[in-house]
């Protein structure tokens, strides 16, 4: 049973990294886009992501309350110490969401516009990358969790203000850019296309780039999650499947084959975060201390049981649904 | 401030915020259904120009209480880190299934919103009842981990450590009938009296006035008939709460001495230093049948419990007068409302519509009186005789900064949605009809 909760945690994770995260790099395109095509990416987003933007946030909520009932100590340690980020993704989250509609749903459509508009494209690039800096910030050892007297930034600032958990941080952001781009390109007429082919492009760049830097700095600063990730030959064999889906997906976007490149795309990222989930799984949590393991802290296995039953009759109630939610709003295009 | 109190404080505010948005989003879809059916049934294009000005105030109005709502699945942690970790894994089963509901409501709005003349009709306006039903739903299990509070059940407390639990006897624990039936006829009351009172508004400066007499007749009609109910649940609750809590039955009646045959106060100046109530009028023996349905029953003194169990007197008394009293004021309008029926020409005159306008704001008013009662009636305790709520705070400091932080937010968007409000109705009073 805690193998079916865990596999829980790790599809809505997944699936919340994917979907909010193309939803997030939508709104990091338009803030990167020229103003003419920046009301085109708007209209666009809509028409996409309009119908299935609550549901995609809802990931998060779900793997909270995973992390919550299933690992209480694990969850604990997260709330105390990244008490800061988390404050900060959920001022963006909050931000981002009331932006959307407010555009959207407006009576009138006038100057307020403008206010809404940057609102949201501002948020859109800042939450994810305060999202990346938690992740960062969990696996770069920099947390203490001894009660010895230590000062405020040492406890709570430091752990996710650093170098390493920024550039994770933006390595989030260009990921979620990515996503997004590919998306677009199915949506847009020939003409608009190009213009999501070279954003795709150049956020692909983005990403390698930052990943690169990513993987230096932890090889300089021999971080334990960087020499674990090199170290580790699935880590290594992900990742290279990874960079090789790079060609046909460069072939599928010039035949504008829309459904095989956003699956490609999705591959992508999936692959390179199971890659950095199997380098520590079950050792989520790197504290300066050692590790904090997912399965050391999971709860009794009552609650296990009834968390695992819970989920497993919430899903087979909402997948369904969501499914055909997705497919009418032409969201997937696979069963075609 | 301390850290405790600004963790308090922020943890009170954004309930406060996020009650009123979600109580809107769990009813208003029921308004939009009831409309939408008349269109239907009836295809009078005002009911369709209703049904999607008002699918337009649940949209936004869902948002802001989803965001709200995320906000305070972290918070719980965030701001009381070591009650989540004891309490998370006894009451996650409502949160799991809450977030289960979440998803069929946010799935069924989609189909909803995004659904018009591309699905098939019926099975749009079914979606429609959807979100509110799954609405309902979500609010009854929060309510639920939050009678768990305070009734906590499904666990044994053995040397300050949880042990066998059991997540389904904590999910129906002894308070969440009460409690969810008294909130759910709440939401209705506060969203039915804040909307008619709108259009009722509307109807006064003399605009549209069919579409906002029928907005106006279907939203009291829920508001009404909600109200009429509430004071038997309320009477249920406190019968209950005579049982489970009487600590706090005694603070919310400012009860200080012991007595059988207990009178009840109605209003009165607490006097926390002499332990006494002034200016009060009071009902001899009511208290007593009111709490145990026997006029002679002996109740609970405050100064019969331990002082450093005690809740502010104060608060809980005044806040407990106010639901109260609103809550009579609300029956005897609904009852009004359900008369002016059969005399239809007092939808002719002034004062009548008046009168909704002014009690547009006292349901929403009763209904955050009445979680101040719960809530602040449950202090010091955070789980009631378990946990302390000083215990359970998270030990970062500065959560001063954090509270301020919220406290800008949340004004800022409470303007915001205020003002498109208001644009909503004025591009709704100025369009022509279709
Ligand atoms: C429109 C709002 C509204 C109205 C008119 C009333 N209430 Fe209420 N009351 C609430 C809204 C509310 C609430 C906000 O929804 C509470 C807070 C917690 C809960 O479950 O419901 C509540 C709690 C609450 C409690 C405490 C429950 C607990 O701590 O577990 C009692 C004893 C009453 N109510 C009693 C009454 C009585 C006797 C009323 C008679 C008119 C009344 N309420 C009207
Ligand atoms: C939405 C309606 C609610 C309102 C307006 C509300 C109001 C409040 C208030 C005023 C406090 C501060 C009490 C004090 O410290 O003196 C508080 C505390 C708290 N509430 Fe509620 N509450 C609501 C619902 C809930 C629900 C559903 C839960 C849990 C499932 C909950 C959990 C808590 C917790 C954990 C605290 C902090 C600990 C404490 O002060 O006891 N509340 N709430
Ligand atoms: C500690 C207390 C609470 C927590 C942690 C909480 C959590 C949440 C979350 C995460 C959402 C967003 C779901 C989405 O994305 O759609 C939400 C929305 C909602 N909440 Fe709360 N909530 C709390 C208190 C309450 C209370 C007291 C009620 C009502 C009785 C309530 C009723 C709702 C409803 C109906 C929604 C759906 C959104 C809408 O229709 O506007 N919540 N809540």
């Amino acid at each position: 049973m805690l193998y079916v909760v865990l596999s829980f945690l790790m599809v809505s994770l997944l699936l919340y990294v994917l979907l909010a995260g193309a939803d997030f790099g939508a709104g990091i395109i338009e803030f990167f886009s020229s103003k003419k095509s920046q009301q085109l990416t708007k209209k666009t987003i809509y028409r996409v992501i309009g119908p299935v933007w609550e549901a995609n946030h809802i990931w998060i909520i779900i793997v909270i309350v995973i992390l919550w009932v299933g690992f209480p100590e694990f969850y604990n340690v997260l709330m105390v110490y990244l008490h800061i980020p988390l404050t900060l993704v959920l001022l963006g989250i909050t931000l981002r969401g009331v932006s959307f509609v407010f555009r959207h749903y407006d009576a009138f459509v006038d100057k307020s516009q403008i206010l809404y508009d940057w609102m949201f494209r501002i948020s859109s690039l800042v939450t994810p990358i305060f999202l990346g800096m938690t992740f960062g910030a969990m696996v770069s050892g920099k947390i203490i969790t001894s009660t010895n007297s230590i000062s405020f930034y040492e406890a709570f600032i430091q752990p996710w203000l650093n170098p390493f958990a920024i550039l994770v941080g933006m390595f989030f952001a260009a990921l979620c850019a990515f996503l997004a781009a590919v998306l677009l390109i199915g949506e847009a007429n020939s003409e608009e296309r190009k213009i999501y082919v070279r954003k795709a492009r150049i956020a692909n760049i983005a990403v390698i780039l930052i990943g690169f830097l990513v993987l230096s700095y932890g090889i300089i600063n021999d971080l334990k999650f960087v020499t674990g990730f090199i170290n580790n030959p699935y880590t290594i064999g992900l990742v290279s499947l990874s960079a090789i889906l790079i060609l046909p997906l460069t072939y599928c976007i010039k035949r504008a084959k829309k459904v095989k490149s956003r699956f490609l795309a999705g591959s992508q990222v999936v692959l390179i975060l199971l890659a950095a989930m199997v380098t520590h799984y079950p050792d989520v949590i790197i504290i300066s201390e050692g590790y904090i393991s997912l399965t050391d802290t999971a709860a009794s296995s009552e609650v296990i049981n009834v968390l695992a039953i819970t989920l497993i009759i919430g899903g087979a109630v909402i997948l369904p649904g969501l499914f055909h939610l997705l497919k009418s709003f032409k969201m997937i295009k696979i069963l075609e | 401030m301390d850290n405790l109190d600004a963790a308090r404080l922020q943890m009170a505010f954004t309930l406060m915020f996020h009650i009123v948005f979600a109580c809107i989003g769990m009813v208003m879809p029921f308004f939009m259904v009831v409309a939408h059916k008349k269109w239907l049934n009836t295809k009078n294009p005002i009911y369709l120009k209703l049904t999607k000005s008002w699918q337009k105030g649940v949209a936004i109005f869902f948002v802001t209480g989803a965001v709200s709502g995320t906000a305070l699945s972290f918070e719980l942690g965030l701001l009381w880190p070591e009650f989540m970790k004891h309490a998370g894994p006894i009451i996650g089963m409502p949160f799991s299934l809450e977030g289960a509901a979440f998803f069929v409501e946010a799935v069924a709005l989609g189909f909803y919103l995004y659904g018009w003349n591309k699905i098939p009709e019926k099975f749009h306006w079914y979606t429609g009842l959807i979100v509110g039903i799954s609405g309902v739903a979500s609010g009854i299990l929060v309510v639920s981990a939050n009678g768990w509070m305070n009734a906590p059940s499904g666990f044994e407390y053995i040397n300050g450590e949880f042990l066998n639990i059991d997540p389904v006897k904590a999910l129906l624990n002894p308070a969440w009938f009460t409690q969810a039936l008294h909130m759910t006829l709440a939401a209705f009351t506060a969203t039915g009296f804040a909307v008619a009172g709108i259009h009722a508004f509307q109807v006064l400066r003399q605009r549209q006035i069919e579409l906002h007499k029928k907005a106006f007749k279907i939203a009291i009609t829920f508001g009404a008939i909600a109200a009429i109910l509430q004071p038997i649940s309320g009477d249920l609750s406190a019968k209950d709460i005579a049982k489970r809590q009487p600590v706090k039955l005694a603070a919310m009646e400012a009860h200080y001495e012991t007595k059988e045959g207990a009178p009840l106060y109605i209003g009165g100046i607490v006097d926390t230093e002499n332990r006494e109530v002034n200016y009060k009028i009071e009902i001899p023996n009511a208290l007593s049948f009111l709490a145990f349905g026997d006029f002679n029953a002996e109740v609970k003194g405050l100064n019969d419990f331990p002082k450093d169990v005690q809740p502010n007197v104060a608060i809980t008394h005044y806040a407990f007068q106010i639901m109260v009293g609103l809550g009579t004021l609300l029956l005897l309008v609904g009852i009004l409302f359900f008369i002016s029926l059969k005399r239809k020409h007092w939808w002719d005159t002034h004062k009548f519509w008046l009168i909704f306008v002014a009690l547009a704001p006292m349901g929403f008013i009763a209904l955050e009186a009445g979680w101040v009662v719960t809530e602040v009636g449950r202090q010091p305790w955070i789980i009631h005789n378990v946990m302390k709520t000083k215990d359970a705070v998270t030990p970062m400091p500065g959560m001063v900064y954090s509270f301020y932080m919220y406290v800008v937010l949340y004004s800022i968007l409470t303007i915001a949605v205020t003002w498109l409000m208001t644009r909503q109705i004025k591009a709704l009073n100025n369009s022509e009809l279709v």
